[in-house]
């Protein structure tokens, strides 16, 4: 399916075609650090159909437990993160592009959550937590 | 309770005085933009007790209110840190929670904006997890 979406002041603007089974949660602790949040969500994006307007700020992660650096871009204006990806020059082969900018996100429900081991043990219920429609 | 904290690459580090019975969850659509993900946790500190190292930078969003927020989030790494009221004080700090080394002890007490909620995330039981990458 086609996604697109941007970050929150609009400097950065993203679009291509992902498959709406490829979108995973991250409860590693690095993606809570990273989101400021209890877990990311992402969808991959293959290069060859990724395309950005704005240049969003660059962080190398090299904390994996696999060794492998990662890219993480994030609009240096506004905070939002974008996406990650292979440390190099170039169009990268593929783009893991957060959901929570992208316009279809209630559209793109996960298909898999990774690093269950550090999940907040709150996660999975949500229901259970009083809730307001708007803010209270 | 004390906390303390920081971004993911170090530059900004943090430590104060929470309330636990105030971490909460919002799900609106600023949230979910700001953080990249489904909502957004923090628990609130107060200016007398907040103390912070590095300098975070600030992006005032507008609310449909028309309420001025500081988002201040590391300009090196770029982890969301926490939103503030502009202007002088007082003020209270509303610490993003996946920074907080004590984490594991914050649990959401409430969740404001249900109504932009994504719909999956009541249901996160049901959705295959695993304890690495795939």
């Amino acid at each position: 399916m086609k996604i697109n979406g941007a970050c929150h002041c609009g400097y950065i603007t993203v679009e291509g075609e992902a498959d709406p089974e490829k979108v995973n949660i991250c409860h590693c602790t690095d993606c809570q650090t990273g989101t400021g949040s209890a877990f990311r969500v992402s969808i991959q994006v293959p290069g060859s159909t990724f395309k950005m307007k704005g240049q969003p700020t660059k962080y190398l992660k090299t904390t994996a437990d696999s060794g492998n650096p990662r890219v993480q871009a994030f609009c240096g204006k506004c905070g939002s993160p974008i996406y990650s990806t292979t440390p190099g020059e170039g169009q990268q082969a593929m783009y893991i592009v957060r959901v929570g900018i992208l316009a279809q996100r209630d559209q793109l429900t996960p298909k898999r959550q990774n690093w269950f081991r550090s999940a907040r043990p709150w996660v999975t219920g949500m229901d259970g937590i009083p809730k307001n429609q708007k803010q209270a | 309770m004390r906390i303390d904290g920081g971004c993911h690459c170090g530059f900004i580090s943090y430590q104060g005085e929470a309330d636990p019975a105030k971490a909460g969850i919002c799900h609106c659509t600023d949230c979910q933009v700001l953080t990249g993900t489904a909502y957004r946790v923090s628990v609130p500190v107060d200016e007398a007790s907040f103390k912070i190292s590095g300098t975070p930078a600030i992006y005032v969003k507008t609310a449909d209110s028309g309420n001025k927020r500081e988002q201040a989030f590391c300009p090196k790494c770029g982890s969301p840190i926490y939103a503030t009221s502009p202007g002088p004080g007082p003020k209270t700090y509303s610490i993003r929670l996946g920074t907080v080394r004590q984490r594991q002890q914050l649990m959401p007490m409430r969740q404001i904006w249900t109504r932009s909620k994504l719909h999956w995330v009541d249901d996160l039981a049901s959705v295959p997890s695993g304890d690495s990458k795939r």
